[in-house]
């Protein structure tokens, strides 16, 4: 086989193990290394270094070296008159010699260039933008680099500047991706916030209910969790666990208040809170459609003698089921006008009572296994915990909850 | 990731044996084996290449780093039973001229006690 022949089949050997660097999931810095000791090693090149060009600060930013010490990190000075005439000679130049319009980067870089022991450079253009440059010493033999080597530098160099061009805009779009969900988040939390706030203000029509709607939706979120609920559809749960008594602040104080027996007329009223909490929340647009008819279904039973359609079963939403729960759970849990609060048993008890008639089994079961962690240490969550506090017989309540989950469990 | 690089101390010559595929893996074993050699002392190296059947160009690149360092330590580093395809890959980078070269790890070892015995003269 004749030299040249060797010579072209070495070349296009190092162009495809090229290629398999540049396309593999190694860290990027990592292929750049590996890229640089490609080249220097393709043509017996003992020293080199590679830089990335960066515009603000305007510089040349050494990433890869070899045969160097302390290189890494060096800077190179890139003027902005610089950038046109490096970009128009992307191809390998003698530091020593004047250069095309270029002699003046040169000389502001030439003690840079004489640590880095570079003898030529090699702009590194993709699409028309510089992104970096490579720094070679003279070939280990001192020859002088003839024009198939630098023809293959230049190969080289254009797919490895091809390489830092896609890992910039690789880079760009995870900064945007991040910065997105960052927005995303604050939106998040914004929207959480308000929904909060609006749940604050629905309670304060009631002097006996503070605090009321925030417990509900944090109860029905923790209940939801526990039964697998996750992603958008926890979100819906939540928030209609925030806004189950939106349509509260249509009916008048003085029923709301009222620590006598209601009349028939002010259940009626009282009672239209439901359908006029849809009203509010279902102009809303999607996904709170979703959000309006939990949020309507709060006093719907699952044997069907709820109210305001009289659903039951699975026609009335997981969500308005789990809402429920918690939302008598809580006005079991605190005073209200017309008596004390529920000791923890008894509110127990009649959570057990109701089930399979006024609440969905499994939704009394996971709040079951909930509370039971949380008496029990067995999580360091403290959703109920914070609210029923400690006047309660742990063992009774722990055997009751144990139970229940034994008995109610499909 | 390292792999191990087979080693041993011949009168106070290190033989070094880069097993059948020089790349980049081996190489950084092999550079830090010979950095590791210098520092302790040792100053006369054998690279015998008999078992390897491909030296790609990072792990030629490594090489030229390891010979400069033995070079800048005033070392002396022989490469032996370089078979023909990779004697050929020498040739066409022009190394052939800037490298001791010999036929076989006895001859590489020959090489260097000669060259001590002469210093030493």
């Amino acid at each position: 086989m004749s030299l040249t022949l060797r010579k072209m089949l070495h070349n296009f050997n190092a162009l495809a193990e090229l290629g398999n660097e540049i396309n593999s999931t190694h860290d990027f810095d990592e292929v750049v290394r590996a890229s640089l000791h490609m080249l220097l090693g393709t043509l017996a090149i003992p020293r080199g270094a590679i830089a990335r060009y960066s515009r603000a600060p305007r510089q040349l930013k050494i990433v890869a070296a070899k045969g160097l010490q302390k290189a890494i990190g060096q800077k190179i000075s890139v003027a902005p008159e610089d950038v046109a005439p490096l970009v128009r000679h992307a191809e390998p130049l003698q530091l020593q010699a004047e250069q095309n319009g270029l002699s003046a980067f040169v000389g502001r870089n030439l003690e840079v260039f004489k640590r880095l022991r570079a003898h030529t450079s090699v702009p590194m253009v993709a699409r028309g933008e510089l992104v970096g440059m490579i720094l070679l010493s003279e070939k280990f033999t001192r020859e002088a680099y003839s024009e198939d080597d630098i023809a293959l530098i230049n190969t080289i160099a254009r797919h490895i500047a091809i390489a830092f061009y896609n890992h910039r805009l690789m880079v760009s779009l995870r900064r945007k991706a991040e910065e997105n969900q960052r927005l995303y988040r604050e939106m998040h939390a914004t929207y959480r916030d308000t929904v909060k706030a609006f749940g604050a203000a629905i309670d304060l029509k009631d002097a006996y209910t503070s605090g009321h709607s925030e417990r509900v939706g944090r109860y029905s979120e923790a209940i939801a969790r526990e039964m697998g609920v996750s992603g958008r559809e926890l979100d819906h749960i939540t928030v209609a666990g925030y806004l189950h008594d939106i349509g509260k602040i249509t009916v008048d104080r003085s029923i709301i208040n009222n620590p006598r027996p209601l009349t028939d007329r002010e259940f009626k009223e009282l009672n239209k809170h439901a359908a006029t909490g849809y009203e509010i929340l279902s102009h809303i647009r999607h996904p709170w459609d979703e959000i309006a008819f939990m949020a309507k279904c709060h006093h719907e039973k699952v044997d069907g003698t709820g109210y305001p359609q009289g659903l039951s079963g699975e026609a009335i939403p997981l969500g308005a089921r789990v809402v429920t729960l918690a939302d008598s759970f809580d006005a079991m849990m605190t005073d209200r006008p017309y008596r004390a609060r529920l000791p923890l048993e008894r509110a127990l008890a009649d959570l057990y009572r109701n089930t399979g008639t006024q609440f969905c089994a499994s939704v009394v079961v996971a709040f079951c296994r909930l509370l039971l962690k949380e008496i029990t240490g067995a999580t360091r969550e403290r959703v109920f915990l914070t609210a029923i506090g400690i006047k309660f017989d742990r063992p009774a309540v722990v055997a009751t909850l144990s139970e229940m989950i034994l008995e109610l469990e499909p | 990731m390292t792999v191990d690089i087979q080693m041993r101390l011949v009168e106070g010559v290190a033989v070094l044996y880069p097993g059948p595929y020089l790349n980049q893996l081996r190489g950084e074993s092999i550079e830090r084996c010979c950095q590791e050699l210098l520092s302790s002392g040792v100053r006369r190296m054998v690279i015998n290449f008999a078992e390897t059947e491909l030296i790609n160009s990072i792990g030629i690149s490594i090489l030229l780093g390891v010979i400069e360092a033995v070079n800048e330590a005033r070392g002396m580093l022989v490469l032996s039973n370089l078979g023909q395809s990779n004697r050929e890959l020498f040739e066409m980078l022009g190394l052939l001229a800037h490298v001791r070269i010999a036929s076989s790890e006895e001859a590489a070892l020959l090489t260097l006690n000669g060259e001590r015995q002469g210093a030493a003269i």
